[in-house]
């Protein structure tokens, strides 16, 4: 049971951070390169998930998957209930991390180094691949790997729009809560040493990413 | 030579900036002690009130009643009626059996427990924690098959959810849920259980069982029959003899503070308004069969 628990989570946070990283790299770059009027709601939109309790993110996603909701209506699918949907409430959780370190480590790059690229005939996703990429690489890596802890160690939004049907939807954080709801403390302790020490390797790749640590 | 005049300045202004800052912090943090001490304060005044010797000084009584998810719309009707005649309030903790069950054996502040299983009760009174003498059976519940309004389906036998047309159905938490056990032993005396293992979706309580098929991310709910009464939608009784009796069973909690208030409510419930209410919500009441 806990293997398969094991299993899903790692299914679930490898395609979200995939998401995540994908999405929030885009976002950083609008962000830290782009002027545009609304900049500010669209930051706070972002990071919204941040802030909001898990129910309320819970209960967005149940309204816009769920029956009824214009997902349903669009595509005559709804994911409710099934692991897809344990994806997306790890990837709205973790996409804040992901955007904030993206902006940082995309501002970080002097923008000397693009326009010097640009005048040597580089297109702009040349530009972004070959020299923003490169060196914004650090930051990005780290908000990769704190996105995926935090995709991992979702809860409360996965619990309300996947259930917790062991063996589909049922994560390692859903585990643990079964695991204590029935006093099975025994493999709640195993798991939760297990969650607790991918969230310190975590860190500490992370603190090991830090340049300014690294002389 | 300009900026030479303006440095002084800059930075005199940044000073006092820093002082600002921190005047400003001070007094902000001097703030924070006097609304923290306050709070705490008045937090031993709501436990001084909470006294039952000081219950009489007019300040009404609150009892704690932690109940069976099934018995939500039975108390919703049935509080305020209490409420009006005895003064007494109530607060209603609602949750799976299994769920309330473990709280109470934690320690939990609870005057009254509303079990939706005679084994929760029995397993409390093992432990010395009920008021001994306190504990009596006043319902039992059924089983249904609901689905709301909108569904297409027409569900009325337990073999019906074999069909393709249904892909999805909710039960109750069946290892702490006596909703859930009833529901996975029908299934298992069906011999369907394994077959629509892939179809299951536990909730955590029946609540949230019917909850998934309310909204519709469920076909079909295996839920009480005292939830869909007066909710809509349609629903089949299942079978009792595939499943054990849900006889529900109530009891007073030994470390009740407030017993007196506690047996008032026992005897609203098993009394003439009580039991009319749990019988328009589908309870068989003990004394009828």
């Amino acid at each position: 049971m806990g293997w398969q628990a094991f299993l899903i989570s790692i299914q679930v946070t490898v395609v979200a951070t995939v998401m995540v990283v994908i999405v929030g790299t885009a976002a950083g770059l609008l962000l830290a390169r782009v002027r545009f009027p609304g900049i500010h709601v669209f930051e706070a939109v972002l990071m919204l998930p941040l802030v909001l309790p898990p129910s309320v993110v819970g209960y967005y996603l149940l309204r816009f998957f769920g029956a009824g909701g214009p997902i349903e209506g669009l595509f005559g699918v709804n994911i409710v209930f099934t692991w897809v949907a344990a994806v997306f409430a790890s990837a709205i959780v973790a996409l804040p991390l992901m955007v904030q370190a993206a902006r940082t480590a995309i501002r970080g790059v002097d923008p000397v180094l693009e326009n010097a690229a640009r005048t040597l005939g580089d297109s702009e996703p040349a530009v972004f691949f070959r020299v923003t990429l490169p060196l914004a690489r650090r930051g990005l890596i780290a908000g990769t790997v704190l996105s995926a802890a935090r995709a991992l160690g979702e809860f409360g939004a996965t619990l309300m729009v996947a259930g917790n049907i062991p063996g589909s939807t049922q994560t390692l954080p859903l585990f643990v809560y079964d695991a204590v709801q029935n006093q099975d403390y025994g493999v709640a302790n195993l798991v939760v040493a297990l969650l607790t020490g991918m969230g310190l390797v975590s860190f500490i790749i992370i603190g090991r990413l830090d340049p300014a640590r690294n002389k | 030579m300009i900026l030479e005049r303006m440095a002084p300045r800059a930075t005199r202004a940044r000073d006092d900036a820093g002082h600002v800052g921190l005047r400003l912090m001070l007094v902000l943090a001097l703030l924070g002690v006097l609304a923290t001490s306050f709070f705490v304060a008045s937090c031993g005044d709501t436990a001084a009130t909470d006294d039952p010797n000081s219950a009489t000084n007019g300040d009404p009584v609150e009892i704690v009643i932690s109940a069976a998810a099934d018995l939500s719309p039975v108390l919703e009707k049935l509080a305020p009626l209490f409420e009006q005649e005895s003064g007494v309030i109530l607060k209603t903790n609602l949750g799976s059996t299994g769920q309330l069950m473990e709280q109470i054996a934690a320690g939990a502040k609870v005057d009254v427990f509303l079990a939706a299983s005679t084994s929760a009760i029995d397993q409390l009174e093992e432990k010395d924690l009920l008021v001994p003498g306190s504990s009596r059976i006043y319902g039992r519940g059924r089983l249904v098959m609901w689905t709301r309004e909108e569904s297409p389906l027409s569900v009325r036998t337990l073999e019906d959810l074999v069909g393709s047309d249904v892909s999805r159905i909710s039960i109750a938490n069946p290892d702490h849920a006596p909703y859930g056990k009833a529901a996975r032993e029908a299934l298992e005396s069906a011999g369907l259980w394994d077959q629509l293992q892939s179809k299951i979706v536990p909730g955590e309580n029946v609540r949230q069982a019917f909850q998934f098929a309310d909204t519709g991310n469920v076909d079909v709910g295996l839920v009480a029959l005292s939830l869909v009464v007066k909710a809509g939608g349609t629903y089949a009784l299942v079978p009792q003899e595939l499943h054990k009796p849900i006889d529900q069973a109530l009891a007073i909690i030994a470390s009740s503070t407030h017993q007196s208030e506690a047996e008032q409510f026992v005897a609203f419930l098993t009394g003439d308004v009580g039991r009319e209410i749990l019988q328009e919500y589908g309870f068989v009441l003990p004394e009828e069969e």
